[in-house]
């Protein structure tokens, strides 16, 4: 080989596989969204006791995916020190459009290649056909609660998982409208589909709390009724106040405190899971969002013992 | 396409018609205004983020009442193909260069140009392009006329771009009153940096030759520079070479040629 210029730019270069690090790759304790704002942030404080409470990553595929340069680097840089997990946002299960195979077959070497073991979407749909035409969306909308939607559903997360050769999980969504020509209640349409599809269950407590208003629902009544040897991972997060009874799941507050109140009975009913925060707007500096991390990281302390 | 619905995919098309074109589209039967109104702004905030901050320049041209109802169309008029969100700019422009969306806003002639520049930053930045340097001979180590037989190989981020206006220097303050044939080398350097370089046109027509742009097949220093003297005016084979290496040279000393084949 090679080059005429010694002073090769890395782009260049093929990244190999990163890992051959000798972390467990097992996504454990508690996790923080790899966000943009963040990134530089935990970087500079790695290896610090400060964020010591910071066991792993989550990453959306969709944005991640055939990314090179910058984007590329800093992946690599949290792969090799940090378990990653991918948590979906448009494979649109519920959707009208095909399953986009393809698309799966970039996840699966995306997966392969940061060494990922746990791939969770969402039980909602992201696409349409209108006019004709299949499109994304991109964002998570609500599928009806009936018993059509759960065979459709189910048979497309089994089709996934046969595609990835590995078991998913499904994360119950935040919604706003009620569909009405829903036949079953929510715990109901989702305990259908994990069962029917043999999947496992990414539960989002948030999410819980925000339809309990929405809809009117106990939430605790909603945990008792999940499958805990199901759950694998899990969310917690902050939402915004549009009424008294309108909460939109923004991702840009703090986690109140019914919502810790139910992922403590959550791990009082279950024990506990990878739990990871959620915070995708309104960003405040780490060692803010570290009291929320440590708070987590307490409770599974406790859960543990 | 959307034959035999199942009932609740009836409810979905309905839900996503009604978010895409509130203005011309049923509400579905038996749902709130006030809470399908945050899907409608949900999802319109989401792409048009997305679309914006690709689009700085495009957007403040244009004025922002114009780039709302842009980004509308879009939403109402296109389906866009890909799941990642890094690529739902260029969906957009695949949305400009159909004719649909001009059923309300009258665009000016550079705004497909402009856009299109302003998203080759973008494609740019995040472009995975790798080259396998094995490829790239070893024995070659300077610029001289040793070279004249070989192919060059520029940093795989490269894009040589062609325009009809100074998209460039497009500014709120500055809009093009003119069309003016614009030749710009764009690439990433090794601090992840994304670079524009303004080339005259013979210098963009050897670079297009060299990279196989034009011809589909890269040629040789020597057959780029031979076609290149083609189309000029008395033209001096020394002088040529002369000049096709100095540029060469400059190339290398940015990093955007790295060796040659």
């Amino acid at each position: 080989m090679a080059v005429i210029n010694s002073r090769m730019p890395s782009h260049a270069l093929k990244t190999p596989a990163s890992n051959t690090t000798q972390q467990s790759k097992i996504i454990k304790g508690v996790g923080i969204g790899l966000k943009r704002e963040l990134i530089p942030q935990i970087q500079k404080a790695y290896g610090q006791h400060d964020i010591a409470n910071i066991n792993f990553v989550e990453i959306a595929p969709e944005n991640w995916i055939n990314a090179g340069g910058k984007a590329a680097k800093q992946l690599d840089w949290f792969a090799e020190r940090y378990p990653i997990a991918c948590h979906g946002l448009c494979l649109s299960l519920g959707g009208i459009s095909p399953l986009n195979t393809a698309f799966l077959q970039q996840v699966k070497s995306f997966l392969q290649q940061y060494q990922i073991p746990l791939y969770t979407e969402h039980l909602s749909f992201s696409t349409d056909a209108y006019q004709g035409q299949h499109g994304y969306l991109y964002d998570l909308l609500p599928i009806p609660f009936t018993e059509e939607a759960v065979h459709y559903v189910a048979k497309r997360i089994r089709r996934t998982q046969d595609i990835l050769g590995q078991k998913i999980a499904i994360e119950n969504t935040s919604y706003y409208v009620k569909a009405p020509i829903s036949t079953l209640d929510e715990p109901t349409f989702l305990n259908a589909v994990l069962t029917e599809a043999d999947c496992l269950l990414h539960l989002d407590v948030n999410n819980i709390y925000v339809n309990s208003v929405n809809f009117g629902f106990d939430p605790h009544a909603f945990l008792r009724q999940m499958h805990g040897h199901r759950i694998v991972y899990s969310h917690i997060a902050g939402h915004y106040t549009q009424a008294t009874d309108l909460l939109v799941d923004t991702h840009g507050e703090d986690v109140i405190d019914p919502v810790w109140a139910l992922l403590e009975e959550a791990y009082t009913l279950f024990g506990t899971f990878p739990t990871l925060l959620e915070r995708d707007n309104n960003i405040p500096p780490l060692p803010e969002l570290m009291r929320e991390v440590n708070k987590i990281a307490e409770f599974q302390a406790r859960y543990d013992q | 396409m959307t034959n035999n619905l199942l009932a609740f995919q009836e409810y979905q098309q309905a839900f996503t018609a009604y978010i895409r074109d509130p203005k011309n589209q049923p509400r579905p039967n038996n749902v709130a205004v006030s809470r399908i109104a945050v899907y409608e702004e949900i999802v319109f905030t989401n792409l048009f983020d997305a679309i914006s901050a690709c689009f700085p320049v495009a957007q403040k041209v244009l004025g922002i009442r114009a780039w709302l109802g842009l980004v509308q169309s879009f939403l109402r008029n296109y389906s866009a193909n890909s799941p990642l969100f890094r690529q739902i700019p260029e969906e957009f422009l695949s949305f400009l260069a159909q004719t649909k969306y001009s059923d309300t806003i009258v665009l000016p002639d550079y705004f497909f140009s402009l856009c299109h520049y302003e998203w080759v930053e973008l494609a740019v930045s995040s472009s995975n392009k790798v080259l396998d340097l094995s490829l790239l001979d070893s024995e070659i180590s300077v610029l001289n006329h040793d070279i004249l037989d070989r192919k060059i190989a520029f940093t795989p981020s490269i894009q040589l771009l062609s325009y009809d206006y100074a998209v460039h220097i497009i500014s709120p303050r500055k809009k093009p009153t003119q069309a003016v044939s614009t030749q710009l080398l764009v690439y990433r350097n090794s601090l992840d940096a994304v670079k524009f370089i303004e080339l005259n046109s013979v210098t963009f027509r050897l670079l297009s030759l060299l990279c196989g742009d034009e011809t589909g097949e890269a040629l040789t220093v020597r057959q780029a520079l031979i076609n290149i003297a083609e189309v000029l005016v008395q033209p001096e084979p020394d002088l040529i070479i002369a000049f096709g290496l100095e540029i060469l040279e400059d190339l290398r000393s940015k990093e955007i040629v790295l060796g040659v084949y």
